[in-house]
């Protein structure tokens, strides 16, 4: 049986009182390019924070390429890259010294980090903006470097959370054939956005997080047909878009009351 | 429409004050959210502390400034009333300047994006500033000297009150305006950088500058009498004291007159010239009853220049100016060939240092953010420049001139003060950079080692400077003297090194690089780093008291380097544990330096 590239076992996480992950158990196979959706406040982001290493589990356990993951598995680290909510970018410096910065943290040899920093940033159309620091990059340029610097160490495992968000379209699209070429050359790719267009576009399999626990998970054809088969109106051999899946799915999850109307509106 | 205020009224209008309570209650529900955690209680422990210290230091210099006003109003000695209002200003301008790493502020700046109007946003900052350590000192200042002033002469009271009034106002109006420019200035790279280097050549110039102004000192105090000099030694160094000062009469004396002049026409200098025409008024009746009004009404143009700079800034930011996103002013017609310099740049661009471990990276990466980072620089610089001027304090004068010969010491441990947020806050500036390190294979051990070295090679180079400038305006200490403070300084590095990245890591507050005012900041991080801090200069003060009194000053070199050797192995421990500590609080760490509110 081949090693899966993510696997979690009851994940959980509490904020005091709150369960913010609840006994999440997931798998994603190497080389799979994986949505993970939800709504807001679903714990989507308290998810990727774990399997990164920046937020503590509570409870249960992270597989990374087969091998327990943890804050301290620095080596396993090497193997992965993230663009995190935050970006994990710093301001002060320019976007050649930041990804010069990143390489050697990862343990790239200064011809390879020079190298690679160089076809980063033509990549990224920020080549022309080498001089100007960080703080002063766009947001739409700020993910574009959060997502370079992601992918410096050419990692196997790679975790985005919202990297579309603020990219424009031309960007936009040159990240996905960026991302589609790893995933060719085998990298496997965790992805959470609420873009449903991209992850519909990109990814095999998807997992649906709501109120903390795993609601759904599969490849899109299981998805579909699971929900085609639930779904009140549903014709037989519909093909439901991801966007009608997710709603299905999360839409029944939460109370639906008519919205009171807001009178005092314009 | 219903349900909405009277939108009119200026800044005390309906709307206004609707505002201004929404504000106050944000604030308050600030604080009591605030103490939901322990972090937040511990908070509220080192405010009542810092409270606690500031008042007492406060109520001190006011009764100070009182004392003397009393001693000069009683004693008609109303020509040295400008030296006491100098001071008073100098406290006001100063203290901001010491405090900058320590001081928690709120920035107004989120009030933008409601409807407030121009004149509430100025009031409210203005008001914020009240509560400043500065403003509460000089005001503290300011009312000693009404009450000294008053109890020496009672029918002064009026008249004293509203010069005071006025250079109050004038100095709570400056200080918020320079550092409302200061934040302008910082939040563009090429004045950034302008600043920088305009602040670099500062201190290095003060250095070649000092030696010159001080040479007569100098020289005067380079050979102090020993404790057996002989009565002929004595009258000799009287001799050479009173030519000295005759000499420097007479070429100073034309300047001091001429600066004399100048100060009058100063803020403080107009404030107490209008006290003392009033005095001489009403000495002399003939004289006029305006006497004085126009020293007043000098000093109310001040008022007015410093709220009309204030005001520039504030009403620029009120417009949509965000000091967060510096304006980039890049040419079009420039922009072709800068691509090419850029493209060549990148290329050149080899690293600082040419080690390409992790550690390099963050010295590297360290090194280019100091230099891009007034406040940071400003902390580190600006207690070089206090060294020079508190140096001065132990220059003697007269017949029994003597350097106080800790005097070295002395000032070295007021230059290490300058690190204390680079030492015991040394996450702070990362912002989101904090997330890379956690998901970097890099431990965070090596992180915190890179750091550490990186911030001892500043320190070296600092306390170099500093004890340089001590020496020149000091004269040369005794060896075993300087033996002593580098040992004492081997042991307080790693000592302050070992704490602050204790402290860094458990306590840590987001430093925003492009602003020195309005600064987020932690009242425990700063009370615990001064108190770990008085603690490394108390041993330093109970050996070199101890090394003192048995006349064995050398005493203090193995004891102090016994010390550093314990130093050194708790650092080296503390180091070791530094990933555990980090991992089990990496939710707070991250979620603190990267808040942006």
């Amino acid at each position: 049986m081949e090693t899966a590239a993510i696997q979690t076992h009851g994940l959980t996480r509490r904020f005091g009182a709150l369960t913010a992950v609840e006994d999440v158990t997931l798998s994603v196979a190497p080389g799979q390019f994986f949505g993970f959706l939800g709504p807001n406040g679903a714990g989507k982001s308290t998810t990727i924070k774990m399997l990164t290493g920046l937020l503590e589990p509570s409870a249960g356990s992270i597989e990374i390429l087969g091998q327990p993951f943890g804050a301290g598995a620095l080596e396993l680290k090497r193997q992965i890259g993230v663009v995190p909510e935050g970006m994990a970018l710093m301001g002060r410096l320019t976007a050649p010294e930041y990804l010069r910065f990143v390489g050697r943290m990862y343990g790239l040899d200064k011809a390879t980090t020079n190298q690679r920093t160089d076809e980063l940033l033509e990549f990224m159309q920020l080549a022309d903006e080498s001089r100007k620091l960080v703080t002063d990059f766009s947001h739409g340029m700020q993910k574009k470097l959060a997502m370079a610097a992601a992918v410096i160490h050419g990692p196997k495992v790679l975790f985005l959370d919202e990297p579309f968000e603020g990219v424009d379209a031309i960007a936009a699209g040159m990240l996905k054939t960026m991302l589609q070429g790893m995933i060719n050359r085998g990298a496997t790719i965790f992805l959470t956005t609420h873009v449903l267009e991209i992850v519909e576009r990109l990814c095999s399999h998807v997992a649906i997080i709501s109120q903390g626990r795993l609601v759904a998970n599969g490849s899109l054809e299981e998805l579909r047909a699971g929900v085609a088969s639930t779904l009140p109106g549903a014709e037989q051999g519909q093909r439901l878009t991801l966007e009608e899946i997710f709603l299905a799915i999360v839409g029944a999850d939460v109370q639906q009351e008519p919205a009171q109307e807001l009178t005092w509106l314009a | 429409m219903a349900g909405i205020v009277d939108a009119g009224g200026g800044m005390l209008g309906a709307q206004a004050r609707v505002q201004y309570a929404a504000l106050a209650r944000l604030r308050w529900q600030m604080f009591t959210n605030g103490l939901r955690s322990n972090k937040g209680a511990l908070e509220l422990g080192a405010r009542t502390v810092s409270f606690v210290f500031y008042a007492v230091g406060g109520l001190a210099f006011g009764v100070g400034a009182g004392a003397a006003a009393f001693l000069l109003a009683s004693g008609e000695q109303w020509k040295y009333l400008p030296i006491l209002f100098w001071a008073v200003f100098f406290a006001w301008q100063i203290i901001p300047v010491m405090l900058a790493s320590f001081q928690e502020q709120f920035d107004l700046g989120i009030l933008l994006r409601f409807p407030v109007r121009f004149g509430s946003y100025f009031l409210l900052y203005v008001v914020f500033g009240l509560v400043d350590v500065s403003t509460i000192l000089g005001g503290l200042g300011c009312l000693g000297i009404l009450v000294g002033i008053t109890a020496a002469r009672p029918e002064l009271f009026a008249w004293t009150a509203l010069g005071l009034a006025l250079f109050a106002a004038f100095n709570i109006l400056l200080v918020r305006a320079i550092f409302a420019w200061i934040d302008r200035w910082l939040a563009q790279r090429k004045t950034r950088e302008i600043l920088g280097a305009v602040f670099m050549v500062l201190i290095l110039s003060l250095q070649l500058l000092n030696p010159a102004l001080h040479r007569q000192r100098h020289e005067e105090n380079s050979a102090p009498l020993g404790r057996n000099a002989t009565k002929e030694q004595a009258q000799q160094k009287n001799q050479e004291y009173q030519r000295t000062k005759a000499e420097f009469k007479a070429r100073y004396g034309p300047w001091l007159g001429t600066a004399n002049e100048v100060q009058q026409w100063l803020p403080p200098g107009l404030a107490a010239r209008a006290l003392q025409q009033r005095v001489e008024q009403q000495a002399e009746p003939a004289s006029g009853p305006g006497l004085g009004f126009e020293s007043l009404a000098v000093l109310g143009l001040y008022v007015l220049g410093a709220g009309g700079a204030l005001a520039a800034r504030l009403r620029a930011e009120y417009r949509g100016e965000s000091l967060g996103v510096a304006p980039s002013r890049k040419k079009a017609a420039a922009s072709q060939s800068k691509a090419v310099q850029d493209k060549t740049a990148r290329r050149e661009g080899g690293g600082l240092l040419d080690g390409s471990g992790p550690i390099a990276a963050v010295m590297e990466k360290e090194l280019r953010t100091l230099f891009r980072t007034l406040p940071l620089l400003y902390s580190v610089g600006a207690p070089l420049l206090l060294v020079l001027i508190f140096s001065g304090v132990f220059i003697r004068s007269g017949p029994r001139a003597h350097i106080f010969p800790l005097a070295l010491p002395l000032c070295l441990v007021y230059a290490q003060l300058g690190f204390t947020r680079l030492f015991y806050n040394n996450l702070g500036a990362e912002g989101t950079g904090i997330q890379l390190y956690f998901l970097s294979p890099t431990p965070i051990r090596t992180v915190l080692l890179a750091k550490n070295l990186f911030h001892s090679v500043m320190f070296g180079l600092t306390i170099l400077i500093a004890g340089t400038l001590a020496i020149l305006r000091l004269g040369q200490p005794e060896g075993v003297v300087v033996a002593g403070t580098v040992a004492w300084l081997l042991f307080s590095l790693p000592s302050n090194l070992a704490a602050g990245n204790v402290f860094s890591l458990t306590m840590p507050y987001r430093v925003n690089p492009g602003r020195i005012t309005r600064q987020g900041g932690s009242q425990a991080n700063a009370l615990g780093a001064l108190l770990v801090q008085a603690l490394v200069m108390g041993v330093g003060a109970a050996v070199f008291g101890l090394s003192w009194y048995l006349h064995k000053m050398w005493l203090a070199v193995p004891i102090f380097l016994a010390l550093a050797v314990g130093a050194v192995i708790v650092w080296v421990r503390m180091l070791r544990n530094a990933d555990a500590m980090a991992n089990q609080r990496r939710d707070s760490l991250i979620a603190t330096l990267m808040k942006t509110e």
